[in-house]
């Protein structure tokens, strides 16, 4: 058995807790054998350090090792991809620490544990989390301290102490380097199978699907307005239409004559026609903004009809919505200029024509029959689909977040049976309505409303926001916005879901939480945080190649590479000249002992104390006085002046660290008795 | 290639000596301390590159910024591992003898005027290393050892210093010539016929007999006097340490002689004497020495041993 690496006794609480927290957000976001197999681990290594147990074999740890691989194995069916290997390597990492035979492993496990911090951050990017980990390594430069600190007898809050100056020293000059190293292009394509699902508004849509989408609180963007923020009824943020009905579930589709090249237009790629014809005929700019999106897991953005991104890598679709090239996989940044929706001066193509007037033949009959006559009864498109909105309003239709289960024919079930529905509900009947009646139409998804954060004027769309909504092709004038919900809850486009459904005895979420959520203190709070993320997000989360560029040409002019390297070398080289100035002055000043520093303490107790020798006087005269004055401390008093004269006459008689703790004690315990 | 490397260790001593010169005590500073990352810190550094690049690739500004924050940490660390270095105060102090073949030791005063020093690893070339801390206004001794080759005066070569501390990522080290030297004693060469002369006869091995000594009486114990001629009785009853005296018979003297040992190089001839030296010691004898170059006059005791070590050590221009 090879001699056992000890840790310093200094050293090991920061280790310990150190490896433990690094280990902590994975434990809790993991799976459940990996949060009981870390701590299990870790007091074994506790009991190996207080000589309770001997480190294992070789064999126990080849299997430990294989058991945790397996466990890795079985719950993600691979070890590939950060997910699998962020597990495997946390389990490892505490493994590792029933395996410190040498110094050198215990510096591979300090390495491994900013490792596995750094790793918190695939997870989850919020200025909390940020903290936390920012707190564990100081933590673990404290247990790297310890190690290379191999005298006893030294205390740990030293070690704790040099650790948080260190990192709070390196932190200006991180910053030097967040803002001037260049952010580059992704080195290499990684598709990264995130373990979060896709989150938001997917590409098809059933019944059903949105008011579950509605109960969840998490928020999906942000917005910031340049100038005033458009009131509740036009804050319809589009993200994709479904133009492919089958009887049941809506989803997107290309229309087939289209291939992707002149459905979507990149900023890179050549402009099709219906581009150009766009760019003339658009009206005026009507709002401007900046939306951080959450991570999607999608490739689609949220916006306001017409919608131009600035970004290289955002097209526009032809259903005039914006699309990334790649997925949303971090907080996502983008400028928005929304025009006035131009008015149509070409006609529908006739396979678009076609395409969205779509129906699988024979569903819903009973619909069917009543749009046909309807549109016969009607002068025109619009005529028709007021009539539809009309109809709604004033029948017995009922807004619900709990609509009952549909049929085979969803369209006829619901608009002749059951009448209680949600958004899809209504948005999908009106379509198949206006379909039927031969006016294309298609279905939009988005979101609609969002709530204002007074403290940053902004808006916050939640997932409850979501919502769907149809635009109908009317001649001469192009794609028309068709809110059929509004015609059913109005209360829903003016004050939010919230709002519409407390008219309706429903609420979104349980009493309590609406009871929280009420008191007022807790809404600033909430507030509060919600403009200290958002700020992250921009500021942070958002700091791009092109927030980077935009920043660096308001100081440097014109931003070259070579420029951006000087500016990098002049501010960090000040950074650091600056601290180096600093430690060679103090290197140069010429301390105190400890104990001069300990007399002076004393001194300062005195004077506190009302005391005020003169400074000739030697210690031994300001002793005696002072424990002539409180006659209770002059024991305390004698110990210590007995302590401090070995300290200074007879160095090398006692251990130096045991005296001077002593002297601490009896100084506190003067302080005590000298107290009246 | 010998000779190229030759060349670059001759040039390399002589910066080494311009820029940091002999003296017996030297305080650090930039001038004298060198700095180079630990396989650690490269390592660490790589590390922060493996992240740099995840962050790139993930476009995840917070893992770029740990990163950053990693090397700066380093950055931050050449400063407090130079800084943990400089202001050292080193002294040169006391010095044991050894037998040339062996160890001695030097030893050396740590002291710190400013502010702690941590985790100091003290070593002579091709010795082990002492670690030593020092807090502000501390002094420590160490005493280091030395690998001792010949006989004779020895300069030690330059004083290592060397320290990690905080982080391991780097190594701050300084090569200092204290100006120390250590004295090595000739090599104990056993066997030979005693290389005396006076006494009763010349026969080397000749046992005398204490109680032919006249007893004259007891003084006071001195550092130095044999144990052998220490009156325990008395000190058993508690009458403290005292030594024995006797008279000093003209006959009764040794003369340990360099002449006697003619037909061996010298270096043998000192080792002979060294071996003679001890033996006598050991049994209490009292001896003289006579040497080409000096002559020490006979006497007993730790003393007496260390003047004889001494003076065969440095006999001969120090070997």
């Amino acid at each position: 058995m090879a001699r056992v690496y000890q840790v310093p006794r200094h050293a090991f609480p920061w280790l310990i807790s150190g490896v433990l927290l690094a280990s902590l957000p994975h434990m809790i976001r993991a799976e459940l054998w990996l949060s009981v197999a870390v701590p299990l681990l870790l007091l074994w290594r506790i009991m190996i350090q207080r000589g309770r147990v001997a480190m294992p074999g070789k064999l126990l740890r080849g299997m430990l090792l294989l058991g945790l691989v397996g466990a890795t194995l079985y719950s993600h069916g691979t070890l590939l991809g950060p997910d699998a290997g962020v597990t495997l390597l946390v389990a490892a990492f505490a493994l590792k620490m029933l395996e410190m035979f040498r110094l050198r492993d215990a510096y591979v496990v300090i390495i491994l544990a900013c490792f596995v911090l750094a790793t918190a951050f695939l997870f989850s990017t919020g200025p909390l989390v940020t903290v936390y980990i920012g707190v564990v390594l100081v933590l673990v430069v404290a247990a790297l301290i310890g190690i290379n600190h191999p005298e006893s007898g030294v205390s740990p809050w030293r070690h704790l102490r040099l650790s948080a100056k260190m990192v709070a020293q390196a932190v200006p000059l991180m910053l030097v380097f967040f803002v001037l190293v260049p952010r580059l292009p992704p080195l290499w394509n990684l598709k990264v199978e995130q373990h979060q699902g896709k989150t938001g508004m997917s590409d098809s849509m059933a019944p059903g699907e949105i008011s579950r989408l509605s109960r969840q609180n998490d928020l999906a963007f942000r917005v910031e307005f340049d100038g005033e923020v458009p009131p509740p009824s036009l804050r319809y943020w589009r993200g994709l239409t479904y133009g492919w009905f089958d009887g049941r579930r809506w989803s997107q589709a290309v229309p087939p004559a289209l291939d992707r090249q002149e459905y979507i237009r990149f900023p890179s790629g050549v402009s099709p026609q219906w581009y150009l014809q766009l760019l003339a005929d658009r009206g005026d700019v009507a709002w401007k903004y900046r939306v951080v999106m959450e991570r999607t897991g999608r490739q689609w953005l949220y916006a306001m009809s017409v919608p131009f991104s600035d970004k290289t890598d955002v097209g526009l679709a032809r259903d005039l919505r914006l699309v990334r090239r790649t997925d949303i996989e971090t907080t996502y940044d983008y400028r928005v200029a929304s025009y006035l929706i131009p008015v149509a001066v070409e006609g529908l193509k006739e396979w678009e024509r076609k395409f969205y007037v779509a129906l699988p033949s024979g569903s819903n009959p009973r619909a069917s029959a009543m749009a046909q006559q309807w549109r016969d009864e009607s002068a025109t498109d619009a005529d028709y689909a007021n009539r539809l909105l009309r109809w709604l309003n004033e029948e017995e239709f009922y807004y619900t977040l709990e609509p009952p289960l549909l049929g085979q024919h969803t369209v006829d079930d619901f608009l002749f049976r059951t009448r209680r529905g949600f958004c899809e509900h209504y948005a999908s009947s009106f379509a198949f309505l206006l379909r039927a009646a031969g006016i294309p139409a298609r279905i939009v998804a988005g979101y609609q409303g969002g709530q204002l954060n007074p403290l940053g004027n902004h808006l916050q769309v939640r997932q409850y926001d979501a919502h769907v909504w149809v635009e109908a092709w009317l001649p001469e004038q192009g794609w028309i916005e068709f809110d059929p919900t509004a015609a059913v809850a109005p209360a829903r486009i003016e004050l939010g879901l919230e709002q519409a459904l407390a008219g309706l005895d429903e609420q979104t979420e349980t009493g309590l939480a609406a009871a929280l959520r009420s008191n007022p203190l807790l809404t600033r709070l909430s507030y509060l945080m919600d403009y200290i993320e958002f700020g992250w997000a921009k500021w942070v989360l958002g700091y791009n190649q092109q927030g980077q560029l935009e920043f660096l040409s308001r100081w440097l002019g014109r931003v070259t590479p070579e420029r951006m390297v000087m500016a990098l070398a002049a501010v960090g080289g000040s950074v650091m000249a600056v601290m180096l100035v600093w430690m060679l002055w103090r290197a140069r000043r010429p301390g105190l002992t400890w104990w001069q520093r300990e007399y002076r303490a004393m001194l300062r107790l005195m004077h506190k104390r009302g005391l005020n020798p003169p400074a000739h006087l030697p210690p031994s005269q300001v002793i005696a006085a002072a424990a002539q004055r409180y006659p209770r401390a002059a024991m305390a008093l004698q110990d210590w002046h007995s302590c401090f004269e070995a300290a200074v006459y007879k160095p090398l008689a006692t251990e130096p660290g045991l005296l001077r703790r002593q002297l601490v004690v009896l100084r506190r315990k003067v302080a005590r008795m000298s107290r009246r | 290639m010998k000779g190229l490397r030759r060349i670059v260790t001759r040039l390399w001593h002589g910066w080494l000596q311009r820029r940091i010169p002999p003296s017996r005590q030297v305080v650090l500073d930039q001038r004298r301390i060198f700095i180079f990352p630990s396989a650690y810190g490269f390592f660490f550094l790589l590390i922060a590159a493996l992240l740099f690049i995840g962050g790139i690739n993930y476009e995840n500004n917070l893992l770029l910024g740990f990163s950053f924050l990693l090397v700066s940490l380093f950055l931050m660390a050449i400063l407090h591992t130079f800084g943990n270095l400089a202001g050292v105060k080193l002294l040169a102090a006391g010095m044991r003898p050894g037998f040339a073949g062996a160890r001695g030791a030097l030893e050396v005063r740590v002291v710190s005027d400013s502010h702690a020093h941590c985790s100091l690893w003290l070593h002579w070339p091709g010795a082990p290393a002492e670690e030593v801390s020092v807090e502000a206004g501390e002094e420590r001794s160490l005493w280091l050892s030395v690998q001792l080759r010949r006989r004779g005066r020895q300069h030690p070569g330059r004083l290592r210093i060397e320290s990690r501390y905080p982080l391991g990522l780097l190594r701050s080290w300084s090569l200092v010539d204290l100006d120390h030297t250590c004295v090595a004693w000739p090599q104990a060469l056993p066997g030979g016929e005693c290389p005396t002369s006076g006494g009763d006869d010349d026969s080397g091995a000749s046992h005398q007999d204490r109680g032919s000594e006249e007893f004259e009486g007891l003084r006071s114990y001195v550092a130095g006097d044999s144990l052998r001629l220490v009156d325990w009785k008395s000190y058993a009853r508690g009458r403290g340490l005292n030594t024995k005296q006797f008279s000093d018979p003209a006959e009764g003297r040794l003369w340990l002689e360099w002449s006697k040992l003619s037909g061996h190089d010298p270096e043998t001839r000192y080792s002979r004497l060294c071996y003679w030296v001890l033996q006598l010691d050991q049994r209490g004898e009292r001896y003289g020495l006579r040497l080409p170059d000096g002559e020490l006059e006979p006497g007993t005791g730790l003393l007496q041993r260390e003047r004889a070590l001494e003076m065969l050590a440095l006999s001969g221009g120090g070997g």
